[in-house]
This record gives structure tokens, sequence and C-alpha cells, in this order.
């Protein structure tokens, strides 16, 4: 008896204790001798006999034969801190007769307060995912939402009761619900996907929120659900278009001085062309000369501010399309061929089999590939070749236009895209052509990057996200949705 | 002022400012001597006892007001007349210039023949009106 980790008390009909085990000696901080043959009342506190209704449970048993169920009893033995026992009365029968009854005790105090510390942890992490400024989701496998925290009612507007059980992807706009649904339809991944989608709110506006969704995982690691954390991207999205205001304004003073220096100098040479055709002791030959610099110098200026229209307005097509890049490009090296040829530049193409196919205006992604060709031919005043080579991989498509010329010095590199930065030779560029580049490809979500080693040639890598079917198919909400965004870069 | 046989150092990379000046200065008896960056100039110093140069304000190699430092560092007997579209007249950057003696006159494009003229006469007088910089130019 002494090895059971729980209190046994055997007990007479007198309620006097026949035995007791070492557990409960431990516990109560008594002797065998001062407890064997003493009656109950001797051995537990008044106080606590009368609160339990202990003596009277006991008498029940011995005449009832059957055990109590268990109880809790809080008991604190003199000098002690607080223990708390949950116990339950057994009859011991001999025959039918009950002659004796077994009072077990166990000491549930460390359980009781394990429980408490549990039920207070969960109190402290459901506050923590209230008190979160940021949207906490819970769903389950499919992408039915579980949980919603007090951010995700306040930034949508929505409660848990209007969306419990219903897709995530129902409250986000189309774009960001087709990569969130992408997600879920993976099955189960192990690890977490990020994405920006903007969230449907309750009275018909929508917020930017950019999501981090976690798999959740059971016991024995299976994803059962996913955690979604979304921050709401408004006021980063105010912050950002400010910083975009200020870096135009800043640009604004740099291309002023460029536009400037660029229009005045064929504009001085027409007038001064203009000034010597006053002149009344020239020749019919220098005339001619002023004439046609007039007319030429007017032409310059001109076509410096229609690339600088261009620059400035490259959406003014907006009827995006779904355009494979393989005609886009064939079509500018049909442009440049002749010229090429003269230059002794070959222009190579290596594309996949498959269309490239991206949303886009094909008449503005065609000026990109036209610019970055004359740009490479340029740097090849001796000949050479351009390689423009394109592949896809996930969501995205990389076009390369590699030229053997000259190169970029490291610190032009960073001036490239800037509007009037050139190294042409005079009257052979503007230095509008890179930026109109960067314009275009950045009004069609993509990027573009120079890199080049002075001597080792120029590489133009442009990347852009590809057209899947699915967004084609849904080409016109697609565009609403983007031009309703407003996103900025 | 006369500029007949002056030779005149024309900074400028744009072919056609450079004809156009060629023949405004020879019109005036002057010589013209082109250069089409700062380098260049620099070199043509060297070969040349310049009276005067011209100089555009953005140059392949550095900016114009670089080269009217390194000009007057090398030899502050040669005025600097900065011609070009890339600054406005009261323009701080050639207020500064002008203030610290980088520049001796700034003559905006378009610009009229005569504004030409006037500059580079004003600053052959002006270097004239200083023998301390007509000696070190016959250094």
């Amino acid at each position: 008896m002494d090895a059971i980790p729980s209190s046994v008390l055997l007990l007479d009909e007198e309620l006097r204790v026949v035995l007791v085990n070492r557990n409960f000696l431990e516990k109560s901080h008594q002797t065998a001798g001062a407890t064997v043959g003493e009656r109950l009342n001797a051995v537990f506190p008044e106080v606590i006999l009368a609160e339990m209704g202990l003596e009277h449970q006991i008498r029940n048993v011995f005449k009832s034969n059957c055990a109590t169920e268990g109880q809790r009893l809080t008991y604190r033995a003199p000098g002690v801190p607080i223990r708390v026992y949950y116990y339950s009365v057994v009859p011991v029968n001999w025959g039918d007769q009950v002659d004796h009854v077994l009072l077990l005790l166990d000491d549930v105090t460390e359980r009781t307060r394990l429980g408490e510390e549990i039920r207070r942890m969960e109190r402290h992490l459901a506050s923590i995912v209230e008190s979160a400024s940021d949207i906490v989701i819970s769903t389950d496998i499919r992408g039915a939402i579980l949980t919603w925290n007090r951010a995700a009612q306040a930034i949508t507007g929505y409660s848990l009761e209007e969306v419990r059980s219903r897709p995530l992807f129902d409250y986000c706009e189309l774009a960001g619900a087709t990569s969130i649904r992408r997600l879920f339809s993976k099955g189960a991944p192990r690890e977490m996907g990020r994405t920006e989608s903007d969230v449907k709110t309750k009275n018909g506006g929508s917020r930017p929120v950019s999501w981090v969704f976690s798999p959740m995982m059971d016991d024995s690691a299976r994803t059962v659900g996913f955690v979604a954390v979304g921050r709401d991207l408004t006021e980063q999205r105010k912050f950002e278009l400010q910083i975009v205001e200020s870096q135009k304004l800043a640009a604004l003073g740099v291309m002023a001085r460029g536009i400037a220096h660029e229009i005045r100098t064929p504009l001085a040479v027409s007038s001064s062309a203009a000034q010597f055709l006053e002149e009344d002791d020239i020749t019919d030959e220098f005339r001619h000369e002023c004439a046609e610099r007039v007319q030429r110098g007017i032409q310059k200026a001109s076509t410096i501010i229609e690339n600088l229209l261009r620059f400035a307005h490259p959406s003014a097509d907006r009827n995006k399309t779904a355009v494979d890049v393989r005609h886009v490009v064939k079509e500018a090296v049909t442009l440049l061929e002749n010229q090429a040829r003269i230059q002794n530049v070959e222009i190579r193409t290596e594309f996949p089999p498959e269309p490239c196919r991206v949303l886009g205006v094909p008449s503005l992604l065609e000026q990109v590939f036209i610019n970055l060709l004359l740009n490479a031919m340029n740097a090849m005043p001796n000949g050479g070749t351009v390689r423009i080579s394109a592949e896809q991989s996930v969501g995205e498509l990389r076009i390369s236009v590699a030229d053997t010329g000259v190169g970029i010095s490291p610190e032009d590199r960073d001036k490239i895209f800037d509007p009037f930065y050139t190294k042409a030779r005079p009257g052979k560029g503007t230095g509008l052509g890179l930026s109109i580049c960067y314009s275009i490809v950045d009004q069609h979500k993509g990027s573009i990057s120079g890199d080049s080693e002075p001597g080792q040639g120029s590489t133009f890598t442009i990347i852009l996200p590809v057209l899947f079917p699915a967004d084609e198919e849904r080409d016109e909400s697609f565009e609403s949705h983007d031009s309703g965004s407003g996103r900025q870069s | 002022m006369s500029l007949l046989n002056l030779m005149i150092l024309v900074v400028d990379d744009n072919p056609d400012i450079c004809w156009v000046l060629d023949h405004l200065l020879g019109k005036l008896g002057a010589q013209c001597v082109r250069a089409s960056d700062g380098q260049s100039a620099l070199q043509a110093m060297q070969l040349h006892r310049l009276a005067l140069m011209l100089v555009d304000a953005k140059l392949p190699d550095m900016d114009g007001l670089d080269l009217a430092g390194r000009v007057r560092g090398a030899d502050p007997g040669v005025p600097v007349i900065m011609v070009s579209g890339y600054f406005y007249e009261d323009d701080p950057d050639i207020q500064a210039a002008l203030a610290q003696g980088l520049i001796c006159g700034f003559v905006e494009k378009p610009f009229a023949h005569a504004a030409i003229t006037g500059a580079m006469e004003a600053a052959l007088c002006s270097r004239e009106a200083a023998p301390a910089v007509e000696a070190a130019v016959v250094c």
C-alpha cells in the first residue's frame, strides 16, 4: 500500500483509521502512531470534515455499498502550503457486507496549478491575437475561415460570425485572390507563403494588405490549416506615394536642366543660323547651309520633346492585351535589321519554342526592344553581336539583350536610367532611350536592370510577369483592379 | 576691343554649336580652335596661346565649371566664358562661379551673336585692366 502514489486510509464503521499508507502520512505531516486507531475527526481538521460532509458520505457508503463520485478537497495541514485533493470513498466488502471503506485521496495540487497555468496562457495567447494590430486569421486546409481577430474585424468591418466557414479568398480582390487560391490549391504546403492582396471591406471598399501564410501542423506534422497574418498597408502606401511624389519632384529638377541643355542647343544652332541669314555678304552655298541648319535644329528640338512625351505618358495606350514577346522582339529586329547590317552588327535571337505571353501594350514593348537594340548598336561602332534571349521560370519571363560593345563604366552604371544621361556621340542620342524603357517596363509591372563591364559589353535584363491562361480569361477585371489599386513603385 | 588674330578655344561636344561659333569668330577675324571635351581643352591650352575660352556647361568627361576651375589653376590669365543652355543667367551656380572668378562671363543658349561678341570684348577688356593677370599670361 505504501507504493501507491495516492493517500489511502482504511476506515472501519466507527470511522477509525485501521490502516494508513506512507503517502498520507507524508502529506499530512503525521505519524502512523498518531493516526492508526484514531477517529477520522482526530486525523482531519473538524472544519474540513464539516464542510465536505465527509463523515456523512462515508456512512452512506457503508449503507449503500456504492463508491462516491470523485470530489475535490482543499486541505491545509498545519505549517504546509494549501493542497488540493481529489478524493473518493470506496467500500471494502466482506461477502455482501461492507465492513470497511477506503478513503482515497489524490494530490492534484500540481495538476490544478498546471491547468490554471494553461488556462492563463490560453487567455494570454488569445489576448495577444486579439490585441494585435495585424490581421490574424486561421483557416482550415481549404482556406475556410476558423478564427478572425479584432484587427481583422476593424480593418474589414466583418465580424467573425459573418465570415466563419467562408473561404478567405472571397474577401480578397481578384488578383490577390488568384494567388491565394493557388497557394491553397497546392494541397498542403509546408512552407510559408507571402503575397499582397487588397482585402474587401464591408462598406464596399478595399484595403491593401500584405499577407504571410503559415501552415498549421498537428502533432504528427500534418498540415491541418493555415494561419494568415495580414498587415494593413494603407498607411505605408500613402507614405510610399509621398516618397514617389518627392522623388518625382527631385527628378523633375534634374530633368529640367537636362531638357534645357538638350533643347536649347539645337535651338541655339537654329537661332544662330537665322542670324547668319540676315547678313548681306553671304554666299548662296552658306545661305543654303544656314537654312538647312535652322530646319535641322528645330527638328532635333521637336524629337526631344516627342521622346519626353513618350517618357511622361507611356501609358497613353491602355489597351493591354496578351502579347507574345517573341513576336514583339521579331518586329523590333525587323525594323533595325538594315541599320544593323550597315553597322556590321549581327542580331541573334534565342527563344523557347512555346509562346512567351505577357499582358502588355505591343507597341510600347516594341519600343523597349528598339531602344535597347539602338543602344547596343551605338555601343558597337565597329560591329559586333547582339544576343536577345528569353526564358520563362516561375511566373516570370526574363528577356536578356546582351551586346559585345564598349560596356558601361562603374560610375555611369547608376545613372543609365536617368533621363538625359547619355554617353552617345553628339547627335546620336538624347539620353532618354533607357529612361523610356524603364518607364514602359515599370508600366508593365516588370523590372529592367543593366549589367556591364567596360570593354566586355552590356547585358540588359527585363523581367515581366508571365500571363497565365487563367489571368487571360479575366483580362478585363484584372485591368480594372490594376487601375483601381493605384500601386506605385 | 578687336578680336583680330586672337586665338579662341571653343569647348563644346556639339558639332553644330562649334560650326556656329567657328563662323562667328571667323567673321570677327579671330582664330577658332575646337575641343570636344575637357581633356582636349586642357591639352589645347598647352599647344596654343589662347586669348579666351568659350565653354559649354556639360562636356562628356567633366562639367564646364570644373574645367573652368582647372583652367584657372593652370593659367589664370585665360578668361573663360560659359555658353550654355543648361543654366540661366541669374542661376545661383553661375552667380557663384562669376563671384569666385571661375568664369568671367555667361551667355545663355540660344544667343544673339552680339551677346557673344559683347561678352568676349568685356572679358578681354577686364583682362587688360588687370596687369597682374597679364603678367601671368606672359609667363
